[in-house]
């Protein structure tokens, strides 16, 4: 067989490099004959720090996790991790300011509307007139799992199984410990060769594919296939290869945010199940609770808004957090990017993963739940030899352009939807000439009928129609069908009686996030 | 509500427990917590299985009376059917509580004996005294002493039990499917019970282990006890009938 692909280097460590480098190994290196056995290096430089994007995850990664093999109450001990049901948005529909000052806020939870084969309560309920719909919100109307949001409560019991729910989650995390656990399971479980050496020099072979890379203390490491997971350097894919880079700042404005950690007032206090998202006058806030500490951060487009004036917003809202007494010591990072994605991701043989295809702000927490599509694609599509590796690139190219395109689309529509109008940063953000063209199509559509999956061109698609509705009624917009359906009228209201029910139960027996997760790292958590 | 208290002779001076086995006594619970020392016994009479305890997750064997909450097939008109009532209800309303006692300067933890005062079985009228006449234990009490020690040395053998089993990838969940002679179809989740696949595959070294440990007689007992799922179900199939 002609040039065979055995030897896959992955530049980078991170956690885009360990997810490819896991993901990989635990499908070709392990119980595998030796002839056949893919081998896979991870290089990563010591003087590069990881910069920990996006401490949220989706439902994807225990998936992940459990095809690499970590144990979901390692998880917990390692990486100061807690679970994400859900994100919660607040004040993006209106400024407080402009409403009496009270807050409106919704959620986009993990769990789905509950449906059957007839009917989507998603749809029901969206395309009920606003005035017979002002009781409570959509989500709580069409699905279980916000109430355990409202009430900090875990999605799953002591009982379940490692990584199985009651609501469905994912996690917060501490990215550089979540990067170490995987490091370590890498090397020490799945035979992945770590090499600790800085890049000086990438050199071509004769058919101008990758043929090795040149480090400072670890000579030439050759490979046949190259995965750059060097973060947004794009050490391979951008800068040796000179792809092209297209930016989507004319559609989401966001290009700098300053972080903060905040510690809790005490070792009991709760902690939130979902992402805080809460909009400013030039961005917004996220809030990730983890059990040590909040991640904080106010992300924002600096085309609207000084830093110094955006770390004051941040300090007013560390103010109305009720931790005053240690604010003092919190040191604020500054981080700049550049939104968008480049315009191919796998180039000869070399691809790209994580920050090193693109970066976008973390609205929806994207960027892990992207790699993770990524490498399981490598992985599960791992061209054996050369000549069928251009196929594959293809398709692999062909698919990420189309994710990248649905997450812009899907994150300018939390924008699009606002009534906010305090300051010239959301009224440009509904500036039609910065609306992709698809998107204003099917707010088109939605002026009549509920976002269905007939929305969506692609298989597999990274946000099913159920976020749509999830976002789009929780930011109240009014979709007014012309013809009406009463076909189920009995079963819907048994339905939604039933979620109503199963709300209040869940809120009896479910247990507190921080409750379960002391004693996940007591006892444990039985895999069957 | 539970409502336990340090027992002592002179405010229990009066007490009696009625003896008798009833739904009216509290006794209709469907299985009860066991330990691989009472498997001999147990297995006799009750299937034992494997449950995760509610608190910890942590697997626990228990001996299945019923197959639903509140439903003990044992209990009969004239009190348990049959010759060994399982010490985890045994005991009852006794419980073994901690107390903090000073020794020398060293606060050290005792065990004691607490009781339930509002369970049924505790009255003033009817039943077994707790103390003799100048406040002395009956030997009624010393023989539940017994059973609290008894059952709190055994207990403790469940978790090093437990973790071999989970070591050993021992335990499976299983699914009991029963059809009644009502034609009804019903099934029985959230019960474990050993691997015998996985156990006849073990590794002469993990069955040396077992055995050192003297797990491994229990863990036959454990299976030997799956054969009284069909006396359950015989139980059950009779209750139906006397109630039709």
């Amino acid at each position: 067989m002609q040039s065979e692909i055995k030897n896959i280097v992955i530049v980078g460590g991170g956690t885009a490099g360990w997810i490819t480098a896991g993901l990989i190994a635990a499908k070709h290196t392990k119980n595998q004959p030796s002839c056949s056995t893919v081998s896979v290096t991870v290089i990563e430089s010591p003087n590069v720090p990881t910069i920990g994007v996006g401490e949220g995850t989706w439902p994807s990664i225990r998936e992940t996790l459990k095809k690499i093999g970590i144990s979901e109450a390692d998880l917990f001990s390692c990486c100061d991790a807690s679970f994400k049901q859900a994100s919660k948005f607040i004040d993006w529909q209106q400024s407080p300011l402009n409403n009496n000052n009270t807050s409106h806020s919704y959620f986009h939870p993990f769990s789905l509307p509950q449906g059957t084969d007839q009917f989507n309560l998603g749809t029901v309920i969206g395309t009920l007139a606003a005035a017979e719909n002002n009781t409570s919100s959509f989500a709580q109307q069409v699905c279980y799992q916000s109430i355990l949001c409202e009430q900090n409560l875990a999605p799953k019991q002591i009982t379940s199984k490692a990584y199985d729910y009651i609501a469905n989650y994912g996690y917060h995390f501490d990215a550089s410990k979540f990067s170490l656990l995987l490091k370590e399971h890498c090397i020490n479980k799945l035979n992945v060769k770590y090499v600790s050496a800085h890049i000086v020099m990438v050199n071509n072979g004769e058919d101008g594919d990758i043929s090795s890379v040149s480090t400072k203390s670890y000579g030439d490491i050759k490979g046949d296939l190259f995965i750059d997971c060097s973060g947004a350097q794009s050490l391979l894919l951008g800068k040796h290869f000179g792809i092209p880079f297209c930016s989507k700042k004319s559609v989401l404005f966001n290009d700098t945010a300053l972080a903060v950690q905040v510690p809790y007032e005490n070792q009991d206090s709760p902690i939130a199940s979902c992402t805080l998202s809460t909009a400013q006058k030039s961005g917004w806030i996220w809030n990730i609770g983890l059990q040590s500490r909040c991640g904080v951060g106010y992300v924002y487009s600096s085309q609207h808004t000084s830093d110094n004036l955006a770390e004051s917003e941040l300090e007013q809202y560390l103010n109305s957090l009720n931790t005053t007494n240690k604010k003092a010591e919190l040191s604020v990072r500054k981080l700049s990017f550049n939104p968008g994605y480049y315009e191919k991701f796998w180039h000869r043989n070399c691809v790209a993963v994580g920050m090193s295809a693109g970066f976008i702000e973390p609205l929806e927490a994207s960027a892990l739940a992207m790699i993770e599509q990524a490498a399981l694609m490598i992985s599960e599509q791992l061209p054996v030899t050369k000549s069928s590796m251009a196929i594959t690139a293809k398709r692999f190219n062909e698919k990420f352009i189309q994710h990248w395109q649905q997450i812009i689309e899907f994150l300018k529509l939390h924008y699009v939807l606002s009534k906010r109008d305090d300051s010239d940063y959301w009224l440009d953000n509904r500036e039609p000439s910065s609306i992709p063209e698809s998107l204003q199509e099917m707010l088109e559509l939605w002026q009549h009928q509920a976002p269905s999956s007939y929305d969506i061109s692609h298989n597999n698609p990274l946000f099913p129609a159920a976020s749509y509705q999830y976002v789009l009624y929780g930011m109240l917009f009014n979709t007014v069908p012309v013809r009406k359906n009463n076909d189920h009228d009995e079963l819907i209201k048994q339905a939604l009686a039933e979620i109503q029910q199963k709300r209040q139960h869940l809120s009896r027996v479910m247990e507190s996030n921080r409750i379960l997760i002391n004693k996940i790292k007591q006892y444990g958590l039985a895999t069957i | 509500m539970a409502n336990h208290v340090l027992l002592n002779s002179i405010e229990h001076k009066n007490l009696k427990i009625n003896g008798e086995r009833s739904e009216a006594m509290g006794d209709n619970v469907w299985y009860a917590q066991t330990f691989p020392m009472e498997f001999r016994s147990a297995q006799a009479h009750y299937p034992i299985l494997f449950q995760k305890d509610s608190n910890t997750g942590q697997f626990m064997p228990v001996t299945l009376f019923g197959f639903q909450n509140e439903d003990n097939l044992f209990l009969k008109e004239g009190g348990w059917d049959a010759t060994y009532i399982p010490l985890a209800l045994q005991r009852l309303p006794f419980y073994i509580g901690q107390k903090n006692v000073e020794n020398e300067g060293i606060t050290e933890q005792e065990r004691v004996i607490t009781l339930d005062l509002d369970s049924p079985k505790v009255n003033t009228e009817q039943g077994i005294d707790l103390f003799l006449e100048y406040g002395g234990n009956s030997d009624y009490l010393e023989h539940m002493a017994n059973v609290l020690e008894s059952l709190h040395v055994g207990l403790q053998d469940n978790k090093d039990f437990v973790e071999a089993l989970t070591t050993c990838e021992l335990l499976e969940s299983v699914t009991l499917d029963i059809e009644l002679n009502d034609g009804s179809k019903n099934q029985l989740i959230g019960f474990y019970a050993i691997n015998e696949d996985n156990l006849n595959k073990l590794s002469p070294d993990n069955l040396t282990r077992l055995h050192n440990a003297g797990f491994l007689q229990a863990i036959y007992m454990v299976i030997a006890s799956q054969v009284n799922i069909h006396d359950l179900v015989a139980r059950k199939n009779s209750q139906i009938a006397i109630a039709s």
